[in-house]
């Protein structure tokens, strides 16, 4: 009884006047101060910040932090293990110059082919600059699928490509395949497929692509000025409410929505231009303009300032 | 043959309300208009090889399917008075009647055939026919066509391919890129894959007959090339149909009501996947219209799947 007690006393710090506060640490004094009277109630905390600050132009070699790169818990399983760093006085080499203490791998087996997954993710979403975010959803996606374990055993490439384009979908910034295919060596009809499976084994499901969210990143990628891009996004999107090509691709209609309003611009871009950045075969372009056309009138909106007058548009 | 239970002769061989099917007895119900192309098989005749006797036994059952018609019709006149009671379907007001007469004028294939589910859950009485009460102005009126039969068969002895691919005409054999016979007959028109233990599959066939007779011809083939081959196990592997619902369909709206079932990527495919569980049949359904349906094992889950999903396409019509 008197220990129970003792043990519950010990490691609660309360303010004498006000048991029920919750103390506010300030971590530059090392205080615990009450906050409804200001009493400091425990000091000499320990101050868990870096000791030093360190400049990026000291030399990279001797980084004097000893606290070591941050966790990653939540995909790693909280990986607690120490690696012996390399030696460096001269009796750490042998006589070859290679260097004595070797034991520098296995330091978390189980999670190996995890880790490697999030490099190749993070290789990939560097090559398309995409944020933060859709990376860290990207790993969730992956850890979620690596632990359900029913598609153990298949390229991991694979899975980490099609969880990348699922998390663009979820961010609401959509990829199209043919993005993910070009930063990753997988083609893309084994990105389809993986993209089905991993969808029945986390059983989430994704919004449908619209036309709207590849617009911005096309036109800058073709460097269009904005009333061109506002022009293009209500094209495409006055297409697909009148349903004039229903049974076209929606990037097809993108394409070609980009295309018209390109051509009643000052800036003009020619079809293989926008069926580079694109990914669409400039004939699909030519298909999709030619269904559009007729209604050329009616797409564009009311305040756009033609450069090129809608009956000059080119008719291929 | 009609002891059985106290169903009419018509209603023999399928589901009976209490839930069995009756085992043992040769299913050659008049419903059903290719009969053997459903499993379990009739077990005479598996072993003969004769094509000749194959096709008597064919004209046998359509004689007998045409006179156990004639007696059904009669009695389906009966049953309207049940049918109208019937709670299976949604039932229309006295159209009902005339649509049992309706299905028989169009060679029986319009009625899904609930035989094939033991497990029949409708509270119907006995007297009920086997096509169910869809009143008519629910019933499509539209029949999926079968596009395509594949089905296996045991040869039941072991075959040398090498020989088989230079004496028999049609075949081709490359060991190094497939480790099966290719062969192909022009009537029925189908490809039949002959592997060395002995199994074949036969593909291409447009009915569950042709593909049967298919298989059998190629045994045949097999049979004169000097090899001991029999008709062991015979069964239909997946059957493909298609149709054309005559309307466009916004398959957006119906990928958002159906989420479960529905997978609609337009990058990677133009057609919305639908994998119907009951019957579990996969559709591919297009903006156009047209409707694939595969995965089935008997004729009758096609139809079951097309007149449960005709209904849903209705709904997502295109109205412009």
């Amino acid at each position: 009884m008197a220990s129970t007690s003792r043990l519950d006393a010990l490691p609660r710090v309360m303010c004498p006047n006000h048991p029920d506060a919750i103390l506010v640490e300030d971590y530059r004094a090392g205080d615990m101060i009450c906050p409804e009277c200001g009493l400091v109630v425990g000091n000499r905390v320990i101050d868990v910040g870096s000791e030093w600050r360190t400049f990026s132009n000291d030399n990279a070699t001797k980084d004097p932090s000893r606290v070591g790169d941050s966790q990653n818990p939540l995909l790693s399983d909280g990986d607690l293990s120490t690696m012996i760093g390399k030696g460096t006085g001269a009796a750490s080499f042998d006589e070859f110059g290679n260097s004595k203490y070797q034991n520098r791998r296995t330091m978390s087996s189980s999670d190996r082919a995890m880790m490697n997954a999030f490099k190749e993710i993070t290789t990939m979403a560097d090559r398309i600059n995409l944020l933060r975010n859709i990376v860290d959803r990207t790993n969730n996606l992956f850890k979620q699928v690596y632990e359900q374990k029913s598609l153990k055993g298949r390229a991991n490439d694979a899975i980490a490509s099609a969880c990348l384009y699922i998390a663009c979908r979820q961010e609401g910034v959509p990829r199209t395949f043919k993005e993910i295919c070009a930063v990753s060596r997988i083609s893309k009809k084994e990105i389809g497929r993986f993209f089905k499976l991993i969808l029945k084994a986390l059983e989430t499901s994704v919004d449908l692509i619209t036309t709207g969210d590849f617009m911005s990143r096309f036109c800058s990628n073709l460097c269009l000025p904005k009333q061109a891009q506002m022009a293009a996004t209500h094209i495409a999107h006055k297409v697909v409410g009148l349903d004039l090509v229903p049974e076209r691709s929606l990037i097809s209609v993108v394409a070609a929505a980009i295309y018209m309003a390109s051509q009643a611009s000052a800036e003009k871009r020619t079809q293989k231009e926008i069926g580079d950045i694109a990914g669409v075969a400039d004939v699909t372009i030519r298909q999709s303009y030619r269904l559009i056309y007729p209604r050329a009138p009616d797409l564009f909106p009311t305040d756009f300032k033609f450069d090129t007058p809608v009956d000059k548009l080119p008719q291929l | 043959m009609d002891q059985n239970n106290s169903l009419p002769p018509y209603a023999q061989g399928l589901a009976s309300p209490q839930g069995a099917m009756t085992p043992g007895i040769p299913i050659f119900s008049p419903m059903m208009p290719y009969g053997t192309g459903l499993t379990p098989q009739p077990i005479q005749n598996t072993n003969s090889l004769s094509l000749l006797e194959e096709q008597q036994r064919q004209q046998q059952q359509q004689a007998q399917q045409q006179a156990q018609q004639q007696a059904q019709q009669q009695q389906q006149q009966q049953a309207v008075a049940a049918v109208q009671q019937s709670t299976s379907q949604q039932a229309a007001p006295g159209a009902s009647g005339q649509t049992p007469q309706l299905f028989h004028s169009q060679t029986l294939t319009t009625a899904p055939l609930p035989g094939t589910t033991p497990l029949y859950p409708s509270p119907v009485t006995p007297m009920t026919p086997i096509t169910p009460a869809t009143p008519a102005s629910e019933s499509s009126g539209i029949v999926p066509q079968l596009q395509n039969i594949v089905s296996t068969v045991n040869l039941g002895c072991k075959l040398d391919l090498k020989t088989i691919a230079l004496r028999a005409r049609n075949a081709e054999y490359n060991p190094k890129r497939f480790a099966a016979v290719i062969m192909r007959i022009r009537e029925p028109r189908t490809t039949a894959l002959i592997f060395s233990s002995g199994k074949m599959v036969c593909t291409g066939a447009k009915s569950e007959e042709q593909s049967r007779l298919a298989a059998r011809k190629y045994a045949r083939v097999v049979q004169k090339l000097g090899f001991p081959a029999k008709f062991l196990d015979f069964k239909i592997q997946n059957m493909v149909g298609s149709c054309d619902v005559k309307f466009p369909i916004r398959l957006e709206g119906l990928v958002l009501t159906h989420q479960q079932f529905s997978s609609y990527e337009p990058e990677l495919f133009p057609g919305l996947i639908y994998r119907m569980i009951k019957p579990r049949i996969v559709l591919l359904i297009f903006v156009s219209g047209k409707v694939v349906l595969t995965g089935a094992k008997v004729r009758a889950e096609i139809y079951e799947a097309f007149e449960n999903i005709y209904p849903i396409l209705k709904g997502f019509r295109k109205t412009t």
